[in-house]
């Protein structure tokens, strides 16, 4: 387990003094994906580079498997890995092969065991056919196919994972995400900060949300939609509809304390709209058939993190506004 | 991009194998591998083009061959046998700028190299060296290790090849060849680390490189005695590892000196050796430990 | 609307711009540094003929070079070597550089002629070496150097002939980098060369004959010859070795203009 106690970073510069994580405190355990979401340029991957040992909290505590990182940095370093998208982070000149064996040897892994490692990494990134090639002559993506094998090498029990998919090509992500969630459920404790909230929602199984550096929210995707007030969207579409119809979704929406969006479609078909927390759709359709509406679609949208965040980051914004 | 067999190896127990070796120690054993992974990196870096026989070896000679053609109007003047006997036998002159582009050559490549080294501050990779768990002198050291063994072996062997042609070494035992070759070898890696630990955390490692090409070769003596540089000029070469390198080189090999005879200037290179290794440990340790505090890989 | 061939306001934004960048970039560790090679010459021709010589120079010097003057014959060929050295790295590298930079694309794309641009280079590189140059020389003076000079007409023209051999040179430098996508060892082994081949600071008299045809291959060989002319023997510019400068000059300012369009195209194709 990771685990993090009143974190605070600070960076000086000159005399100003910008706070960057301000009283932290989270915990990353083994098997699961531990989502970190920021607002406002958070502090992510400064928390990140803490928990990495490049940057030394200044005060607050940080223990890996109980180990200090202080204190102990070798040992935790040998545990953790991080794996930064978007960036490139290999050697050129090296082959795939090359590259992975030489951080294989900068984290001593055992040779009997380096070699199968290597091979295997590099199928799990599609890099086989490559894996003699020099870097220089890797695509964008294949270089960054690479450098996750590369946080992979040293079978870290902890893996940190800034934005890991950013600039993947979409299947490549996808591959990755499968990945991820392999690797939690093999007992390894994952740490994920991404842009893609959907890739939050369906990898981890704890979110932590922080803004300009403090802890906002915490708690599972779903528990974080239902508690931001997530919104049903409920839509029905009503051809031929009467002015009855509107006034009656009209006066209901009222009665529930929400507001009814209504367009028109080409056909000329109303579109009804009506956003809200509870089950709607059942007492909306009624409505629209006592005012003499027929129904030709219903469609109900559960509400998203990414709705979820949007909210907080509004609520935020106001806070600090 | 697949996940299949991701069990097999990948998690094969609860605690991996390096992390029970790890607390169990074998710093030694880490150390051998670093060394062998930076002499690949160093490898790859230097022959990653065909046309790094030209710094390995044609760069130096047409640099060596203009120094004697301006050397030379002077030597072959009345009176050369008294101001510096040596100078007398062209043969022998040729000879002495050439220890001096040989240990130039030494000492330069690892500038070179640390120049290169600063680029991965840049390139993102330095952070990856600090994220491992490899000691980071072993990492500097096996750095600069690596682009000497590789930079020098060409223009050494031909430097042997060019002495045994112009048959002008006369060693009082050969022993002395060992003490020659570790007088080049083992200041050159303490200087390789030290000017690693340095220039990855400077600002401007340009700058650094600039100063440490045409005042090295000045100050140490490389093309010129050092009984002709003014006094100053000796203070400042004699911090230079260099100095004292092409101090013993030519004074076994050109004149015939005795391990006794070296010992003082081996043993003010064996304590600049120390120090330059201190330095590059203090570098390291106090580099880290800011980058760590103000997330800047920079010293200063 | 094109700009003429050689639009003026494209020579000055390009000097304005290389002035600017370079100076806030390269305060003063690009100054020292570039100066130093030259100084270091300077200063071992100066220990070097007191401490070896004993302040005097072999008769075959003196016979080969027309002069006794060791000391000035280092000097005039220092300071020449750092105005080739620099205006080839200048003017030379200013294509390969917006390669790297990855301005090139935006560059060629610009409807403005290469010749203004690379002018515009030349322009600013002059100024800089001149600067950089005159520096050198007043520490040669302060060692006492005091170069014969065989009137201010002919200094002009031997500046100009090596003026020519550099651009010249700078012009099929620039191809060949970008041809070749590499600058350090191009430039490295260029610069090598031509110390050992145009008898910068020790006469050609002493290399084998092979290595003195060679030296007639590179423009900087003949306009050294002109230069010391003028400046080491006092004697004015040989007529025949000014007009064989210039000649190898020009050829090679008209091979490098018709090979650069060329080397362009390949480096653009080359990168994607």
């Amino acid at each position: 387990m990771i685990e993090t106690q009143d974190l605070r970073k600070e960076f000086r510069d000159g005399r100003t003094t910008k706070v960057a994580v301000d009283g932290l405190t989270l915990a990353i355990p083994p098997g699961r994906v531990t989502g970190l979401l920021g607002l406002n340029g958070a502090g992510k991957t400064t928390t990140i580079k803490i928990l990495a040992t490049l940057l030394r909290p200044t005060s607050g505590t940080v223990r890996v498997d109980e180990l200090d990182p202080l204190r102990d940095p070798k040992a935790v370093r040998h545990r953790i890995n991080l794996i930064a998208g978007g960036e490139r982070m290999v050697y050129a000149r090296m082959t795939g092969r090359e590259n992975l064996w030489y951080f294989g040897q900068l984290y001593d892994v055992p040779r009997a065991v380096l070699g199968p490692r290597i091979d295997e990494l590099l199928a799990l990134v599609g890099l086989t056919g490559a894996a003699g090639t020099v870097v220089e002559r890797y695509s964008r993506g294949m270089a960054q196919r690479l450098s996750i094998a590369r946080g992979l090498i040293n079978d870290p029990a902890y893996l940190l994972l800034d934005e890991p998919t950013l600039g993947l090509d979409a299947p490549i992500a996808r591959d990755l995400r499968r990945v991820v969630a392999r690797l939690a459920a093999e007992g390894k404790g994952v740490l994920l900060t991404s842009h893609y909230l959907a890739e939050v929602e369906e990898l981890c199984g704890h979110v932590y949300v922080i803004g300009d550096g403090r802890h906002l929210t915490e708690g599972s995707p779903a528990e974080l939609t239902a508690r931001t007030g997530g919104h049903r969207t409920v839509r029905v579409t009503v051809p031929g509809a009467s002015p009855e119809v509107e006034a009656a979704v009209t006066a209901f929406a009222a009665r529930a304390g929400t507001v009814a969006g209504l367009d028109r479609a080409g056909d000329g078909a109303l579109v009804v709209s009506v956003s809200h927390p509870g089950e709607i759709a059942g007492p909306l359709t009624m409505a629209i058939v006592g005012a003499g509406g027929t129904l030709a679609g219903l469609e109900v949208t559960e509400p998203s993190l990414e709705d979820a965040i949007l909210a907080l980051n509004d609520a935020a914004w106001l806070v600090t506004a | 991009m697949t996940d299949r067999c991701l069990a097999c190896s990948l998690t094969p127990e609860a605690e991996p194998v390096e992390h029970r070796r790890a607390q169990a120690g074998g710093g030694l054993r880490h150390t051998a591998k670093v060394f062998r992974a930076e002499a690949l990196k160093q490898h790859r870096r230097v022959f990653g083009s065909r046309l790094v026989v030209f710094s390995m070896l044609v760069w130096p000679l047409m640099q060596l061959a203009a120094t004697y053609y301006t050397v030379r109007p002077l030597a072959a003047t009345p009176g050369i046998a008294g101001r510096w006997p040596l100078a007398a036998d062209p043969e022998r002159l040729l000879a002495f700028l050439a220890t001096g582009a040989l240990g130039f050559t030494f000492f330069f490549s690892l500038v070179q190299s640390a120049w290169h080294f600063s680029f991965e501050r840049v390139t993102g990779t330095l952070e990856l060296l600090f994220l491992s768990p490899a000691g980071r002198l072993a990492i500097v050291v096996g750095n600069g290790f690596g682009a000497l063994v590789q930079n020098v072996w060409l223009f050494a062997c031909f430097m042997v090849a060019l002495f045994t042609a112009l048959d002008v070494v006369h060693v009082a035992h050969p022993a002395m060849y060992a003490v020659v070759f570790l007088a080049l070898l083992v200041p050159a890696v303490a200087w390789g680390a030290f000017l690693n630990s340095l220039l990855i955390f400077s600002r401007d490692s340009a700058f650094l490189y600039t100063l440490l090409d045409d005042p090295m070769w000045f100050a140490a003596g490389v093309r010129l005695p050092l009984f002709a540089l003014p006094v100053w000029i000796r203070v400042f070469g004699s911090v230079l590892p260099l100095t004292g390198s092409l101090a013993v080189v030519r004074g076994a090999l050109l004149d015939g000196r005795t391990i006794g005879e070296l010992a003082p200037t081996l043993l003010g290179l064996g304590a600049l050796t120390v120090l330059l290794t201190l330095g590059a440990v203090a570098a390291l340790r106090l580099g880290e430990a800011n980058a760590q505090r103000t997330g800047r890989l920079r010293l200063f | 609307m094109l700009s003429p061939p050689l639009s003026p306001h494209v020579i000055r934004a390009t000097f304005w711009r290389t002035w600017t960048v370079t100076r806030r970039a390269y305060p003063w560790s690009y100054f020292v540094g570039t100066l130093m090679l030259g100084v270091f010459t300077v200063g071992l021709a100066h220990l070097g003929l007191a401490a070896i010589g004993g302040g005097r120079v072999a008769g075959d010097f003196v016979t080969a070079t027309g002069s006794a003057d060791y000391l000035g014959y280092v000097t005039v060929g220092a300071a020449a070597f750092m105005f080739v050295t620099h205006g080839v790295l200048w003017a030379g590298k200013a294509l390969i550089q917006e390669q790297r930079e990855g301005t090139l694309g935006a560059l060629l794309v610009a409807p403005a002629g290469r010749l203004p641009y690379l002018l515009g280079f030349a322009a600013f590189a002059f100024t800089a070496i001149v600067l950089e140059v005159s520096v050198l020389l007043g520490c040669a003076y302060a060692l006492g150097v005091r170069p014969a000079a065989s009137g201010p007409g002919d200094a002009a023209l031997a500046i100009l002939v090596l003026g020519v051999a550099v651009f010249g040179m700078s012009l099929v430098l620039s191809a060949v980098m970008i041809t070749a996508g590499e600058a350090h060892i191009t430039q490295n082994s260029v610069f090598l060369a031509i110390a050992l081949l145009s008898g910068f600071t020790f006469p050609r008299r002493y290399l084998p004959g092979v290595l003195q045809w060679l030296g007639e291959l590179v423009p900087t060989t003949a306009a050294m010859d002109v230069l010391r002319g003028v400046f080491t023997t006092g004697a004015g510019p040989a007529p025949g070795r000014t007009a064989v400068a210039l000649a190898v000059g020009l050829l090679y300012v008209v091979v490098g203009l018709l090979w650069l369009p060329r080397a362009e195209r390949h480096a653009m194709e080359r990168s994607y």
